[in-house]
């Protein structure tokens, strides 16, 4: 049921309450939370290996010339966690939005989950329409430097935002709430306005919302920009937890220390080519 | 069973947010709904005046005759066929000279019979033909029309009182166009902001929603309801006016425009009319409030 309202089907991965793994750093964060409400027949079924995320030859130039990506060709595997690094500028926050459909690209062919958001390989260009979008996004899960986060609701109540708009029962929303605030660790504060949290649970906080819809991909632009090196550890380490359970997770940073300390494959956006540093 | 609940779900996510809307609205709501409720204040009132004069021209027009008076060798029964095939014309009276002449010998007070037979004799008159017309509006033209026939010497109507009153008709309709069409515009305008800085103070919320996965539809379909909703009240509320001031508009046009004989039409809940009114003031407060969210909503459809 869970499964339908959101067209969650995992990929070669066990379930997400089935590996969980040693925490390397203390922290606030229940490390045995896990979705309580994750759990699907299919878990497991074998699929084939396709792959999450597809560049084939994207360009985008902006509408006042600036050319950020140039012929980009990228495959990220279901399950994998890869940081996509570069300076400011480089074009890394442009290349997440590609994949959510905030941007257009200008050539080439973007797929996300077996869904083609953009393609020029046919005789007209292709964009997604709109609904189409909105079903993507309901696998996608996204997080921002910025956390934007309603002020004029409590924790609880941002979280339940997400699932509101897509359109769920108040009593499956009720159910889901308890085990993502766990999951990031801030049960206590459920009934707080984001106001009253440090800047490390605000960023905590839109994980949650992130992942309340429980996606397939998670795309995080400078998760931890704003954050000191414990509570980025924090963040990581939950977006590592969420890994660890088969969701696949774009990351940007420009946090060297961290992206080495977390041995992933890292890609790095560099005047408009991708390299794959490892 | 589960489409029912979801519909349930749905219906409730609707109110909630729509009603949210309206508090967040706060004063502005004032605003739409009183521009709307003036306009349709202002249509309703005008239809009814022009209902009033309709059936006043109606009535009128039934009173009304032409007098054709004849060439003096003419008979009034060889036109009478000619006349009654005539568009428009509903009734055609023949009078002989002789009738004619009879009654004005007896309006001059010659009470003998014999006195009005030998002067039968040297009858003056002529034979004239009273036509009435099916309405009042095509008097002219069917006086024209008999004007213009053979025999015909000279025809007489009531055109001043009807010419006024279609003029009255006529400045009624333009008038009541005018101000419609410039208080729609308004009311456009002022819905259309209203909900244009509700939907710009919930910016934020409809950010993540869209990114979340929100259709436009389910983001949308609150501010357009909010403005269907102003149409309803409003229009109720004209009509709650319009039913109210029926008796002081009559009271008006008797004292101030010296029309005693223009009636507004009365409330009657038995008459397909009565219904007519609350349905268009109803049909179009609500096309316009939607029509004007929908406006409001359009440019923020972005992704």
């Amino acid at each position: 049921m869970i499964g339908q309202h959101v067209g969650y089907r995992p990929r070669s991965r066990s379930s997400w309450a089935g590996r969980v793994p040693t925490p390397t750093f203390s922290t606030q964060a229940d490390p045995e939370a896990t979705f309580g409400f994750y759990s699907s027949p299919q878990l497991g079924a074998p699929q084939a290996a396709s792959s999450m995320v597809s560049l084939r030859g994207v360009s985008k130039v902006f509408p006042n010339g600036n050319l950020v990506l140039r012929d980009v060709n990228l495959e990220v595997r279901p399950g994998e966690f890869v940081f996509v690094t570069g300076v400011s500028g480089a074009g890394k926050s442009t290349l997440l939005r590609l994949l959510y459909g905030a941007e257009q690209a200008t050539q080439g062919t973007v797929t996300v989950d077996q869904v083609c958001l953009f393609s020029t390989e046919g005789r007209r260009p292709y964009r997604i329409p709109p609904r189409p979008l909105a079903m993507l996004r309901r696998r996608l899960g996204v997080v921002f430097q910025d956390y934007r986060l309603l002020a004029n609701r409590t924790l609880g109540e941002n979280v339940a935002f997400v699932l509101r708009a897509q359109g769920l029962s108040p009593a499956e929303i009720r159910r889901r709430i308890g085990p993502t605030l766990k999951m990031v660790g801030l049960t206590e504060k459920r009934d707080r306005f984001p106001h009253e949290l440090s800047g490390g649970e605000q960023q905590r906080l839109s994980l949650a919302r992130a992942i309340v819809n429980m996606p397939v991909l998670l795309l995080a632009d400078e998760p931890t920009g704003n954050l000191d090196p414990e509570n980025s550890l924090l963040v990581l380490q939950i977006l590592e937890r969420l890994n660890s359970f088969g969701v696949t997770i774009m990351m940007t940073s420009h946090d060297p220390y961290l992206v080495e300390r977390a041995g992933h494959r890292v890609v790095r956006v560099e005047g408009g080519h991708l390299y794959d540093m490892r | 069973m589960q489409s029912l609940s979801r519909f349930l779900n749905k219906t409730r996510y609707l109110l909630q947010e729509t009603f949210l809307g309206l508090r967040r609205g706060g004063w502005l709501n004032w605003a739409a709904v009183s521009t709307l409720l003036v306009l349709l204040f202002l249509v309703g009132i005008s239809i009814e005046l022009s209902w009033g004069v309709d059936a006043t021209v109606q009535s009128l027009g039934g009173q009304l005759e032409i007098s054709a008076y004849l060439e003096p060798e003419r008979q009034g029964v060889d036109l009478q066929p000619q006349v009654t095939q005539l568009p428009h014309v509903a009734e055609v009276k023949v009078i002989t000279k002789d009738q004619a002449w009879r009654s004005l010998l007896l309006d001059m007070g010659i009470q003998d019979e014999a006195a009005i037979e030998t002067q039968l004799g040297d009858n003056p008159l002529v034979d004239a033909l009273r036509v009435k017309a099916d309405s009042a509006e095509v008097l002219g033209e069917v006086a024209a029309q008999i004007r213009q026939l053979e025999g015909v010497d000279e025809v007489y109507y009531g055109d001043r009182v009807v010419e006024q009153l279609a003029q009255i008709q006529d400045m009624l309709r333009l008038g009541s166009l005018g101000i419609t069409g410039v208080l729609a515009l308004t009311a456009v305008a002022v819905i259309t902001t209203t909900i244009r800085l509700i939907v710009m103070a919930r910016r934020r919320e409809i950010e993540v929603m869209q990114l979340v996965g929100a259709t436009a539809a389910w983001i949308y379909l609150p501010f357009i309801l909010q403005g269907c909703l102003f149409g309803v009240i409003s229009a109720v509320g004209a009509w709650g006016l319009v039913l109210g001031s029926q008796q002081l508009l009559q009271e008006l046009l008797e004292k101030l425009i010296a029309f005693p004989f223009l009636k507004v039409m009365q409330a009657d809940p038995n008459r397909s009319e009565f219904w007519f009114l609350p349905l268009a003031l109803l049909g179009m407060g609500v096309s316009l409030g939607t029509t004007s969210s929908l406006i409001a909503v359009r440019k923020s459809t972005g992704r």
